[in-house]
């Protein structure tokens, strides 16, 4: 009896490492080069604290596509440009502090909305195709998006500071500062504990879009999303219009994006006008693939253990390769290694593990068959 | 019926961003004020000279102390700009504390006040007049950085001020 119990728990033991296989990779791999990356707990505490309030707002927006089974939105960059374009516009009307991040958000809605609602169209029409749709409507906005900020704006778009214009009078310059919004959301609030800085307003409004993803789950908008992740033809015969509840999941993903990257761009301190949005759905994904979601499933745990994880690899990495290699480089390199690495490995384990369960399904089906026959 | 409520639904949420929209570009509207101690010379035959030593603060925070003949700065949000003003007139006297209220006007970035000519009660041409900031010299053209498909080229869009680990 005693034997059957330790083979039932190791075999659940075996089962919870598979299923968790990528955050205890990491967690191995963080406890390996934090004693060699040399910092102290007090740094890591606060530089993860900071990057947490910084970036959870847009990990957690990846959630509603994935509800909708949509798999990992890449084009949450949409949101982030028109974020971007927002932001602009409003450091050109010089709006500061809290009333410019409010501002910021409230103009990003339609630039956002409006690329949802393009990328979801699409994406109805190459369904099962989504990631890749996203991914490449990605470069694609990117393209229009380079065409307005560098050429639309001055000659068309009216903007008066030439402090943010490029000095041949049109386009924007490579960075915009945002000095005078500058950490304002985390710095209202904000408390310090053992010398560790807690953005408070930031993490209210993170707690916000956790209870609204909870709140919404529930609704009956949210009961479709999820009727429609799990199948598709079910849904579509109980019912629910499929299509524009797959728009909607991506345009709140895309408006949500568009919040979370003003807030990250009020963190940070200055908008990177050209390269700001090229790498933030890569590297949120990434957080959320590390924190233990897959393409079906993922939660708000996920997100927040999958920043925590993730940033903390980021922050050791560079000291942890320079005390490997001797190069500073080669840290900076194994950052952005990692974070395509993860991607990939996390996309294989899913796939074979979808695989693994389908034959595994098979071969219980066949032997179930089997036993039918041999009992006739 | 249903599509009606959904329509008045969206008008109102649209009506109710618009309103918080335009309330925040009143309230946000930042302004650089400059605060000169300088003697205002022959205004209508009349001189206003500068004090001796004017310290300048602005919600608490002490953000200049005016010699003769020097200009401090000072950020605001909003319209109506408030300041406390530790004024010592002449050498020797007891500084004298006044708090100040001046209305900024929306369309200008950079406001500059002539202290002495404002505490002495002049009209606005006065003491008020517009920052105009230097034109510097320039290259032609900055190439602006786009970045390659990995991101390993440029800054990785992650160069801030923090450095390129700030994600």
């Amino acid at each position: 009896m005693k034997k059957v119990n330790d083979a039932s728990s190791g075999k659940r033991v075996m089962e919870l490492v598979r299923n968790n296989a990528v955050p205890i990779m990491f967690i191995i791999i963080s406890a390996i080069f934090i004693p060699m990356a040399g910092l102290t707990p007090g740094y890591l505490v606060d530089e993860i604290v900071t990057r947490m309030g910084r970036n959870l707002f847009l990990v957690l927006c990846l959630l509603f596509p994935i509800m909708a089974g949509m798999g990992l939105n890449f084009a949450m960059t949409l949101g982030a440009m028109g974020a971007e374009f927002a932001i602009i516009l409003v450091a050109d009307w010089q709006i500061w502090g809290i009333p410019g991040v409010v501002l910021a958000m409230i103009l990003s809605i339609p630039f956002s909305a409006l690329l949802g609602i393009l990328c979801g169209t699409l994406q109805n029409m190459a369904k099962g195709r989504e990631m890749i749709i996203s991914y490449i409507m990605n470069y694609f906005i990117s393209g229009c998006y380079l065409m307005v900020v560098l050429y639309m704006m001055g000659p068309i778009i009216p903007i008066k500071h030439a402090s943010i214009m490029l000095p041949r009078g049109l386009g924007i310059r490579n960075t915009v500062s945002l000095l005078n919004m500058r950490q304002c959301l985390d710095d209202l609030l904000a408390i310090r504990v053992g010398g560790v800085k807690i953005p408070v307003l930031t993490f209210i409004l993170v707690a916000l879009l956790c209870l609204f993803i909870v709140w919404f789950r529930r609704t009956k908008l949210g009961q479709d999303m999820r009727a429609v992740g799990q199948d598709m033809q079910v849904a579509k015969d109980a019912g629910i219009n499929v299509d524009r509840t797959r728009i909607i999941s991506v345009v709140m993903s895309t408006v949500f994006a568009g919040f979370g990257m003003v807030i990250y761009l009020q963190n940070i301190g200055n908008l990177p006008t050209y390269t700001g949005h090229s790498q933030i759905g890569m590297f949120c994904i990434a957080a959320l693939l590390i924190g233990g979601a897959s393409v079906e499933k993922a939660s708000i745990g996920n997100a927040f253990l999958g920043v925590i994880l993730f940033h903390l690899m980021f922050i050791v990495a560079p000291k942890a390769g320079a005390f490997i290699t001797g190069d500073s480089m080669v840290g900076e390199y194994f950052r952005v290694f990692m974070s395509y690495g993860i991607i990939t490995i996390a996309l294989i384990m899913y796939e074979t593990k979808k695989r693994m369960n389908k034959s595994r399904a098979g071969r219980e089906l066949a032997e179930a068959q089997k036993r039918e026959e041999g009992a006739k | 019926m249903k599509l009606k409520r959904r329509v008045a639904f969206i008008l109102l949420t649209v009506l109710m961003l618009a309103a918080i929209a335009a309330w925040m570009m009143v309230i946000g509207r930042g302004h650089t004020v400059y605060l000169d101690n300088k003697t205002l010379e022959d205004y209508q035959g009349q001189e206003y000279k500068a004090y001796e030593r004017v310290v300048v603060t602005v919600k608490g925070e002490e953000v200049a102390k005016l010699d003769k003949r020097d200009r401090g700065m000072s950020v605001w949000i909003g319209q109506n700009f408030e300041m406390t003003l530790e004024i010592t007139e002449k050498k020797g006297d007891e500084p004298v504390v006044k708090e100040v209220s001046v209305k900024l006007p929306y369309s200008v970035d950079g406001i500059v006040i002539n202290l002495p000519a404002y505490l002495a009660g002049l009209p606005e041409e006065a003491w008020y007049s517009e920052f105009v900031p230097m034109v510097k010299e320039e290259p032609d053209e900055e190439e602006p950085s786009i970045g390659d498909d990995f991101g390993l080229e440029g800054d990785l869009g992650l160069e801030g001020e923090l450095g390129a680990g700030d994600i």
